[in-house]
C-alpha cells in the first residue's frame, strides 16, 4: 500500500502531538506560524488517512500486567489470516502479527505472572482449530521501546474540536 | 525515583475519556464525568508529573515511510547479551529492542523504507556489533492488531511544569 507521505508541517505536527497531545490548536499554530484552522484540518486529515491517533499512555503502576511476552505460533499455511484474526480477539493479546519466518503468527501480550501466560499461550492459542505449535519468550529487559510509533489498526472516530 | 503513584477512580475514568478522544479539553471531560474543568486538569497534572501518563500522538510506521518491518531474534555468542542489545537499540532502524527469555537473547523490531535498505543495514551495521551469532529474521507481511495502551514512560526532561495557560 503506497503510504500518504508526510510534508515538512505534518512532521513538525506530528512530533508536536507525539510530545502532548492535549495541546490547543491555538499554541499549536503559533508555535508553527500558520492559522488555527491550517492546524485543525491537518489534524483531521492525518487522523483520517490512519497515521496518527490520539491516546492515553499510562505507565505500569496502573496495571499489574509489566511483562511482555511474546507468543510464536505455527498455523496451517493456508488459514493464516483468520486464525491471525481469532488470536487478536482474545482478551489480554496486545499485538498480532503476521511474519514469513519460522512462524506465521506472533502474538504480543503484557502479563503478571507466569500462569497468565500459560493460559494464554497453552490453552487459549494452542487449543484455536489449526494451531499446531506455540513457543514462548519473556520480556526480561526492555532496552528501547517507542510507544509513539505503532500500527494504527481501528480507525479514529474524528471530531471538531475548539 | 521509585514512590508509588496510586491511580483513584476518578484518574481511571479521566484516563478512560483520553483514551477515547487525548484531544478533548478539560471541559469536555468534565461535563461528562460531572467534575470541574479544574479537578480535570490537576488530575492530569498529577498523572503526568508522576510520569505516569502521557497523553500523545501516536504515529503509524508507514507516516515515517517505513514500509519494511522486520522481527529479528538474535542469539549472542561471546559477550554479554545486554552489551550487544545496547548496541543495537542505538540503531536508529531498531525500533524496539528486547532481551528476552527462551531460545534466543534478544529480540528487535527493525523498520526499514524499503528492502533496498536491507544489505546496508545486515552489511555495514549489524555486522559492526561484536557478539552476534545468528540473526533468525521474520518479515512482518500485515499486523491484525496492534494495541499497547500501557508502556514504558520516560521521564519529561522538557519543562512541563512551566507556562501553562
Amino acid at each position: 500500500m503506497a503510504a500518504p507521505q508526510l510534508d515538512q508541517l505534518d512532521t513538525q505536527l506530528v512530533d508536536l502531538l507525539s510530545r502532548d497531545a492535549r495541546v490547543s490548536n491555538r499554541r499549536i499554530a503559533a508555535e508553527l506560524g500558520v492559522t488555527e484552522g491550517t492546524v485543525r484540518g491537518r489534524i483531521k486529515r492525518l487522523q483520517q488517512d490512519g497515521l496518527i491517533a490520539f491516546t492515553a499512555i499510562t505507565g505500569f503502576q496502573l496495571e499489574q500486567r509489566a511483562r511482555l511476552a511474546f507468543i510464536n505460533v505455527q498455523v496451517d499455511v493456508d488459514r493464516v489470516r483468520p486464525i491471525a484474526q481469532i488470536i487478536a480477539d482474545i482478551p489480554g493479546v496486545n499485538a498480532v502479527l503476521i511474519t514469513m519466518g519460522q512462524f506465521n503468527i506472533t502474538a504480543m501480550c503484557l502479563i503478571d505472572d507466569l500462569d497468565a501466560l500459560v493460559e494464554l499461550a497453552s490453552d487459549k492459542i494452542l487449543a484455536v482449530d489449526g494451531v499446531h505449535h506455540v513457543e514462548t519468550s519473556i520480556a526480561v529487559k526492555t532496552v528501547k521501546y517507542n510507544a509513539r510509533m505503532a500500527k494504527i489498526t481501528k480507525p479514529e472516530v474524528v471530531e471538531d474540536d475548539d | 525515583m521509585s514512590q508509588v503513584f496510586s491511580f483513584d477512580a476518578t484518574d481511571v475514568a479521566i484516563i478512560r475519556e483520553l483514551r477515547a478522544n487525548g484531544r478533548a479539553n478539560n471541559q469536555q471531560i468534565a461535563e461528562k464525568l460531572g467534575l470541574t474543568a479544574t479537578t480535570v486538569s490537576t488530575r492530569i497534572r498529577r498523572m503526568e508529573d508522576a510520569d505516569q501518563l502521557r497523553v500523545v500522538a501516536v504515529s503509524d510506521f508507514s507516516a515515517h515511510g517505513f514500509n519494511v518491518l522486520l522481527r529479528i531474534s538474535v542469539s549472542v555468542d561471546g559477550r554479554p547479551a545486554s552489551e550487544v542489545a545496547n548496541e543495537l537499540a542505538a540503531l536508529p532502524e531498531v525500533v524496539a529492542a528486547h532481551m528476552v527469555t527462551g531460545g534466543y537473547d534478544i529480540d528487535m523490531l527493525v523498520a526499514l523504507h524499503d528492502f533496498d535498505d536491507l544489505s546496508g543495514f545486515l552489511l555495514d551495521k549489524l555486522s559492526g556489533v561484536r557478539g552476534i551469532r545468528t540473526l533468525t529474521p521474520a518479515i512482518v507481511v500485515d499486523i491484525i492488531k496492534y494495541n499497547f495502551e500501557v508502556a514504558p514512560i520516560e521521564s519529561r526532561s522538557t519543562t512541563s511544569a512551566t507556562g501553562a495557560a
